[in-house]
């Protein structure tokens, strides 16, 4: 598990057995079924975190994985006080977040990548504005944040723009400025780059990786891109079916959740198939290059014999990809909770 | 206060903004809301062309019913520019969780619902009212006196206040609910009796319509009584009335308060 020293002073986040459920009916199909629902419904208690706890010190930037359903934007909606949960506690900057006071929530930001928080149909200055009397920004410091900002992912010359004029890219930008106009001690990120291309993705993580050094902003992304992963954070939690799962370092989660590592092996022409299969892994071929399975103990002992053949011309030995590893560690999860739902109720 | 003063001057000059982007749109609304009351007004000439005075003895004459329109038409356009557009937006922001960006900002969620939205070209049939108004007071049988002058003001906002507190209860209820397209239906029948008369709600259904919506949803006091008050003498009668007026709308915005609060904490938001 994850390290965690420093002293309870540093902690921002502390959050123990935070449990929500959420009781779901089920709609029949068919019309007699729809109107015996009327007077009858069945109904599930759903649970979209149990128990979950999780301590976050200042200045972490923590990413949090999970398939579609795990819990993470449930999590954050509980840290940000938007929903109350069934049970547990949690305090974030020492506030509890459901209380909703201003003092909290003058201190954090929130930013839904699936959701406009930005005036549709006004340029984003307008919003901006509106952002400084909400949040009590001396005029000076927010023209200083906001041109920073502005020039940090250089969107000055959209900020007279209509929101609804621009693409899925360039209002992200300026959802970022908007959230971190009024300097939050805490960012909570959710899928920032869902949907967006490979430039915008790359500003976005170096924009991501400045503010939080420059102000020690403790931030928590989740996200399904592992390379908003690899490129933003040290800190990595695994949730599944509402639990953590794995919560540590990225390096760690190689480690602990791999037993091999992948070689590649690039020849001059595609080899006969008897020749690969004399090495003893798993492999796979695609033209002249060949891709084996091998145990990290072996790796040193085998090394040797693969650079002996001279047909090889490159041989490359790399982890297993982010991806693999934590889809494995979904499906084996999701496996196991598929008998863990809760008993049906009837209202 | 001042600052949320400033936040709705801050609103108010976004959306004056945004009217401004689709000038069109804006106009376009203005005549179609002059163009519904001109026939609302139309309407009412015609039955004073058969009739003296609406309900027998109610003191509705022609001057003093137009009193009474004028009256309807600046309360329902403050209501209808300030607070519907936001609150008929609700619906679909607890639908698809819009509602989670409100909820962070550190503003009273109440005020930031009911009021981040505003639709200046309902104003127009304010300013019809107001005309309205200046033509028909000189035409009265008797003068207004100036207590009635004072008490006219502090009864429209009372009347505001109570469809207020109609509106966030709606609202509210919204929110619990999750979806919720009738109780709107609801709030366009249940205002429709505040566009007439108290007196014409009498025999045997309408009496006690008319006391259920006096005491209990008292939508009838929102343009009966401010009009009343200009338009008629102040009777014993009229300053209970009067009474029950602000005590209603003190209730009216309690009440709404209270119901708001406990619906935000069983909010449940959306999937994402």
């Amino acid at each position: 598990m994850h390290n965690r020293s420093e002293s309870s002073a540093d902690r921002v986040i502390e959050v123990e057995g935070l449990t929500k459920q959420y009781r779901v009916f089920d709609k029949p199909e068919g019309l007699w079924a729809s109107v015996r629902g009327l007077f009858h419904r069945e109904s599930r208690v759903i649970e979209a975190l149990r128990g979950v706890d999780l301590r976050v010190n200042r200045g972490e930037f923590l990413a949090m994985l999970g398939p579609n359903g795990a819990g993470k934007t449930t999590f954050l909606k509980l840290l940000s006080g938007i929903i109350t949960p069934t049970r547990g506690t949690a305090r974030v900057l020492g506030h509890v977040p459901w209380e909703r006071t201003d003092d909290f929530r003058r201190r954090f930001a929130l930013v839904m990548g699936q959701k406009n928080q930005l005036w549709w149909d006004l340029p984003a200055a307008e919003s901006f504005r509106l952002h400084q009397e909400i949040y009590r920004i001396e005029p000076r410091r927010f023209a200083r944040i906001r041109d920073e900002l502005v020039d940090m992912l250089q969107v000055g010359r959209l900020l007279g723009q209509p929101v609804r004029e621009l693409s899925l890219g360039e209002r992200m930008k300026l959802e970022l400025v908007a959230a971190l106009l009024h300097e939050p001690e805490v960012l909570f990120l959710d899928e920032p780059t869902i949907g967006l291309d490979v430039v915008a993705q790359h500003t976005i993580h170096e924009f991501l990786r400045r503010v939080q050094r420059q102000r020690s902003v403790t931030v928590i992304l989740t996200t399904h891109y592992m390379k908003d992963v690899a490129a933003l954070c040290e800190r990595v939690v695994v949730v599944t079916s509402g639990s953590i799962l794995y919560d540590g370092s990225l390096e760690q989660i190689v480690d602990r959740f791999t037993t091999h590592k992948v070689v590649t092996l690039d020849f001059e022409e595609p080899p006969p198939a008897e020749q690969v299969q004399r090495f003893g892994f798993p492999w796979e071929m695609r033209g002249p290059r060949v891709t084996l399975r091998i145990d990290r103990t072996q790796i040193a002992e085998v090394l040797p014999r693969l650079l002996a053949d001279k047909q090889v011309r490159d041989v490359s030995v790399e982890d297993v990809p982010l991806e693999e590893i934590v889809a494995g560690l979904f499906r084996g999860a999701s496996a196991a909770a598929n008998t863990s739902t809760e008993p049906a109720g009837v209202e | 206060m001042l600052r949320y003063l400033t936040i709705f001057a801050t609103f108010a000059r976004a959306c004056l903004v945004r009217d401004m982007t689709f000038r069109a749109n804006f106009l376009l609304e203005c005549l179609t809301s002059l163009g519904w009351m001109s026939m609302n007004l139309a309407f009412y000439l015609l039955i004073f062309s058969f009739t003296p005075e609406i309900g027998r003895d109610s003191g509705w004459s022609r001057e003093p019913f137009f009193a009474f329109v004028a009256t309807g038409l600046i309360i329902n356009a403050v209501v209808q520019a300030l607070f519907m557009p936001s609150a008929s937006e609700l619906a679909e922001m607890v639908r698809t969780g819009g509602l989670d960006a409100i909820l962070v900002k550190p503003l009273d969620a109440q005020f930031l619902l009911s009021m981040h939205r505003f639709d200046f070209s309902s104003l127009a049939n304010g300013i019809v009212g107001v005309v309205l108004l200046a033509w028909a007071v000189p035409r009265f049988p008797v003068p207004p006196p100036l207590v009635a002058w004072l008490l006219y003001p502090l009864l429209i906002v009372c009347g505001v206040a109570i469809l207020y507190g109609l509106i966030i209860t709606l609202a509210a209820a919204t929110i619990m609910m999750g979806r919720n397209q009738s109780l709107y239906d609801f709030w366009f029948y249940i205002t429709n009796f505040s566009r007439y008369p108290a007196e014409i709600y009498a025999g045997p259904w309408g009496g006690p319509l008319r006391m259920l919506c006096t005491f209990v949803i008292p939508i009838l006091l929102v343009v009966n009584v401010p009009a009343g008050t200009i338009a008629k003498p102040l009777s014993g009668e009229a300053w209970g009335m009067v009474l029950v007026t602000v005590v209603a709308a003190v209730a009216a915005i309690s009440f709404s308060r209270l119901f708001f609060q406990t619906a935000l904490a069983r909010y449940r938001s959306a999937s994402s």
